[in-house]
């Protein structure tokens, strides 16, 4: 016999219980339990919130979405709303006091087969499912409930009259459905305000783009429009002739990037220097005999694959532990050198010879009137120009004097893997604000360049200097007037005249060619 | 900007959706429309068409509205006005102080001073990113202003520094004087941030105002985080408030590719009968909002007087004195300061009347003067337009 209580049920989408309605209790299959709502993490680092208001008072009956209580954070005022059907029963945070996130709010008893895995997130049970006592507490619970009016639609757009069970908003993780990836983004989702607005526009799912090329996985517009313009350049190449390609043919504005106008103001700066270049060819040819050689013994440690022990029988450490270096992590393993670290290594070597090289001009306040001065280091910091996806950046190597070759070679190969990634992994620990006093550009990776006039930035040293590509040429002045193949590579230095004179950089470059050229003298430097 | 495809339509204003109650629709101000500016200066006005337009527009659009009031002070929703504002100094200039809805401090706000309330959906929104709106708006129009870790937005000379080639920006420098204050209010599916922005404030006034001294007043409510400002108008001499509003209309439009026209808010016709906004106005004057949603505090006086010193500790909660406890030394009966105390508990805090007094006060100079300073001391100023 279908009761009121059975219809309401039917009302509300619930399979019929008319069946098992009785007043006894051990009949009652729909239990009750009790349920303690927490706080939910309400984002932007808040852990705590003072209850300003209850809007429910014990025992209160509060529908799903209807408005529980205000809390106030810092300078937000909260409105936290009820995530189901029920009957607060209890109030765990009086108004005034302090909630922590997590911490529970109050306790609000609902139907045990109304709560979803959803629901089960942000709630818990209060205390063991009561049985015996349960009969009376929810007869009095329907009925209370029967006797509730309608309530009127509230602005929020859901459709009530069905009510179905939703995933509670607060909930962080909301499942998306069809309308919810269109309607709202998971909070997982990096993205501008203005972004996700576009993507809903255009139909978008920002969970497909994510991470994005911005900052800490942003999904910037440039993903949103590459991700669009790869589907529109396909749809274009398979229909009619007359279709438009996406390109159009009128002048387009882009704005700059960050790191690009980073550069820009760098560069307005950098006109404040007044630059002199000096270009030489270095002979790297015993360089090239030695690089396969100090490929052989890369030491274990660097390599990503170590070949296996070549102590097979016996075992260096069977008196005292051998010394095993630290493990390094994969981004600055190795398989080869390049010539890079040997030029650093060579070039500090220079620099310890000549202190000029090794010092910067002391930062002074803009309008200073007093007479500038240069700080000399004791060590040889060498910074690298890094051209990455996202941009251009110059971290720095300190003390490269301290470093070995191969120690070198591990620093730049973390280096350029950080700042390959997007986006750019550099951190201010790779480039401080105290950068080198020399840079080393390495253009001659990217193209057969002999010659280049690098530019010098404010707190960029005293010197940039750009090394070309090797090549193979003749060179008439040796093999005693018959000639002989050598390899060679064009560098161009600049140099900030203010502190630097000509014949001194001149004189520089002469020292360092003279560990370029005979890199056996590190032999006998035992470094 | 770079754009290589065709925009899709974007949904209109629906009529068919009205989402408050009543019958002529035609010329009526709809809630649906992306970008506000009231021209109305009334502060409860502009509150109450804020919180409208909060309630009604789409939960999944972004909307803006600009707007600024005749000279009020705004305190938070749950600050304790007495703690926050110089009620005396507000009852000599015939100024209100409201409660707004949103949380944070207290501002003073003027002609002089435009307020911006960006509102979006509660799942996209983020504190910074709208601060970083209004600073790229006001950079638009020459000044370099900062947005700091509590996005408040301020300016200033900077600390000096001297930056390396290409690195990383440094969190931000000591930028010393504040331009802005910021409040949020959060609820279901929505969110907005809402600020004030000093272009030509009357600053001596604005001090005067929220300068209260109720050292001795504990409040477990939120206060104010007192900062030193100053006028963008000292930085810029074009700034005014319409250059500030075009500015900020500008990078909003930008930022949200929004096409649709301003709109332009005047009292009148289609807007004063609306009736959301009626009934939020009335809710703003009345006590139950003002004061009657004070957090709970207490306040302690001393006072010496030429016969002894008598020690008051008033505590209140919602606006209504809880407790009021009296203690004496000298020549004053410890018997009747109880009865003083006991007549004033249930009253409302700054509302007392004095008949409720009369026959203790009326007893003896001593008592007299006792509830003189405690009048006096429990200083309130109630609005009425």
């Amino acid at each position: 016999m279908l009761g009121l209580q059975g219809r309401l049920q039917l009302l509300r989408g619930r399979p019929s219980r008319a069946s098992l309605f009785h007043t006894s209790s051990t009949a009652w299959a729909s239990r009750k339990v009790l349920q303690k709502f927490k706080l939910a993490d309400i984002g932007e680092g808040i852990t705590e919130c003072e209850v300003i208001k209850w809007n429910v008072k014990p025992p209160g009956v509060v529908q799903a979405f209807d408005q529980l209580c205000e809390v106030q954070s810092d300078k937000a005022s909260v409105e936290i709303t009820s995530p189901f059907d029920g009957v607060v029963k209890e109030l765990l945070v009086q108004e005034g006091e302090v909630a922590k996130v997590g911490e529970g709010l109050c306790l609000i008893e609902v139907d045990e087969d109304s709560l979803d895995e959803n629901a089960k997130k942000f709630t818990e049970p209060a205390s063991p499912p009561l049985h015996q006592e349960q009969e009376a507490v929810q007869r009095k619970a329907f009925e209370t409930r029967s006797e509730q009016p309608p309530s009127a639609p509230t602005p929020a757009q859901e459709p009530h009259s069905s009510r179905k069970r939703r995933p509670h908003p607060l909930d962080p993780n909301h499942p998306p459905d069809a309308s919810t990836i269109l309607e709202s983004f998971s909070k997982n989702v990096l993205a501008k305000p203005a972004v996700r607005h576009l993507a809903r526009e255009l139909g978008v799912d920002l969970n497909k783009l994510a991470p994005g090329s911005g900052r800490d996985g942003r999904i910037e517009k440039e993903d949103l429009e590459r991700y669009l313009a790869g589907g529109r350049k396909e749809e274009s190449t398979t229909s009619t002739a007359s279709a438009h390609q996406p390109q159009s043919s009128a002048d387009v504005v882009v704005e700059l990037g960050r790191t690009r106008y980073g550069m820009w103001k760098a560069m307005e700066k950098s006109l404040q220097i007044p630059h002199f270049g000096y270009s030489t060819t270095l002979d790297i040819t015993n360089l090239h005999h030695i690089l396969p050689l100090l490929n052989t013994c890369i030491p274990p440690h660097y390599l990503p694959d170590p070949p296996p022990s070549p102590y097979q029988a016996i075992n260096p450490s069977a008196v005292h532990p051998a010394p095993s270096p630290p493990p390094v992590p994969a981004s600055r393993q190795f398989s080869k050198l390049t010539y890079l670290p040997l030029f650093l290594k060579t070039l500090s070597k220079a620099m310890h010879e000549w202190p000029l090289f090794r010092a910067s001009i002391t930062p002074r306040a803009a309008g200073d009137t007093a007479k500038p001065t240069l700080t000399v280091r004791p060590y040889a910091d060498i910074s690298v120009a890094l051209s990455t996806p996202t941009g251009l950046y110059t971290p720095t190597i300190q003390r490269v004097d301290t470093h070995s070759v191969f120690s070198l070679a591990a620093e730049l190969k973390h280096l350029s893997h950080l700042g390959r990634q997007t986006p750019c992994g550099l951190t201010p620990a790779e480039m401080p604000r105290r950068g080198g006093t020399i840079t080393v550009s390495n253009v001659g990776a990217i193209g057969a360049g002999d010659f280049a006039s690098p530019v010098l930035v404010p707190g960029g040293g005293v010197a940039i200097v750009a090394l070309g590509r090797a090549k193979w040429v003749w060179d008439v002045d040796r093999g005693d007037g018959k000639g002989e193949r050598r390899l060679k590579i064009g560098v161009s230095w600049s140099a900030d005249h203010r502190v630097v004179e000509g014949a001194e950089l001149a004189a520089f470059v002469e020292c360092w060619r003279a560990y370029v050229e005979m890199p056996e003298r590190l032999i006998g430097e035992a470094v | 900007m770079l754009r290589s495809f065709p925009p899709l339509p974007r949904p209109r204003v629906r009529l068919a959706l009205h989402k408050y109650s009543t019958s002529s629709t035609c010329n009526q101000l709809s809630p649906q429309h992306a970008i506000y500016v009231s021209n109305s200066v009334n502060p409860y006005f502009n509150l109450s068409l804020e919180d409208w337009l909060f309630r009604h527009k789409n939960h999944q659009e972004p909307l803006l509205l600009l707007y600024r009031n005749t000279p009020c002070v705004v305190i938070g929703r749950n600050q304790n006005p007495w703690k926050e504002v110089n009620m005396s100094a507000l009852k000599a200039r015939n100024i209100p102080f409201i409660r707004r809805r949103s949380g944070g401090g207290t501002v003073y706000h003027d002609l002089g001073n435009t307020n911006y309330s960006i509102h979006l959906p509660r799942a996209s929104f983020d504190r910074h990113e709208t601060a970083e709106l209004v600073r790229r708006a006001i950079s638009t129009l020459g000044i370099d202003v900062r947005v700091n870790d509590r996005n408040d937005i301020c300016v200033g000379s900077e600390k000096i520094r001297v930056p390396g080639p290409m690195c990383v920006p440094a969190a931000n420098e000591c930028f010393r004087l504040y331009v802005s204050g910021s409040a949020y209010k959060i609820v279901h599916q929505r969110a907005y941030h809402h600020g004030t922005m000093l272009i030509s404030t009357r600053l001596d006034t604005l001090g005067a105002l929220l300068r209260a001294d109720k050292d001795t007043m504990v409040t477990k409510g939120v206060d104010s985080v007192r900062s030193p400002v100053c006028n963008l108008r000292q930085f810029s001499s074009t700034i005014n408030h319409e250059t500030f509003v075009d500015a900020v209309i500008k990078e909003f439009r930008k930022e949200y590719d929004i096409r649709e026209t301003v709109q332009y808010v005047d009292n009148g016709e289609g807007v004063d009968d609306i009736e959301y906004i009626r009934n939020g106005m009335t809710e703003l004057l009345s006590w139950d909002w003002a004061f009657g949603q004070t957090p709970e505090f207490t306040y302690t006086l001393k006072k010496t007087l030429p016969w002894g010193t008598v020690t008051a500790e008033i505590r209140s909660k919602h606006g209504v004195i809880l407790s009021a406890a009296f203690a004496g030394e000298g020549d004053v009966s410890q018997e009747t300061l109880e009865q003083l105390g006991r007549r004033l508990e249930g009253q409302k805090y700054g509302f007392v009347d004095a008949d409720i007094v009369r026959d203790i006060t009326e007893q003896d100079n001593r008592y007299r003067d006792i509830w003189d300073f405690l009048s006096s001391s429990m200083d309130t100023y109630s609005y009425r337009p």
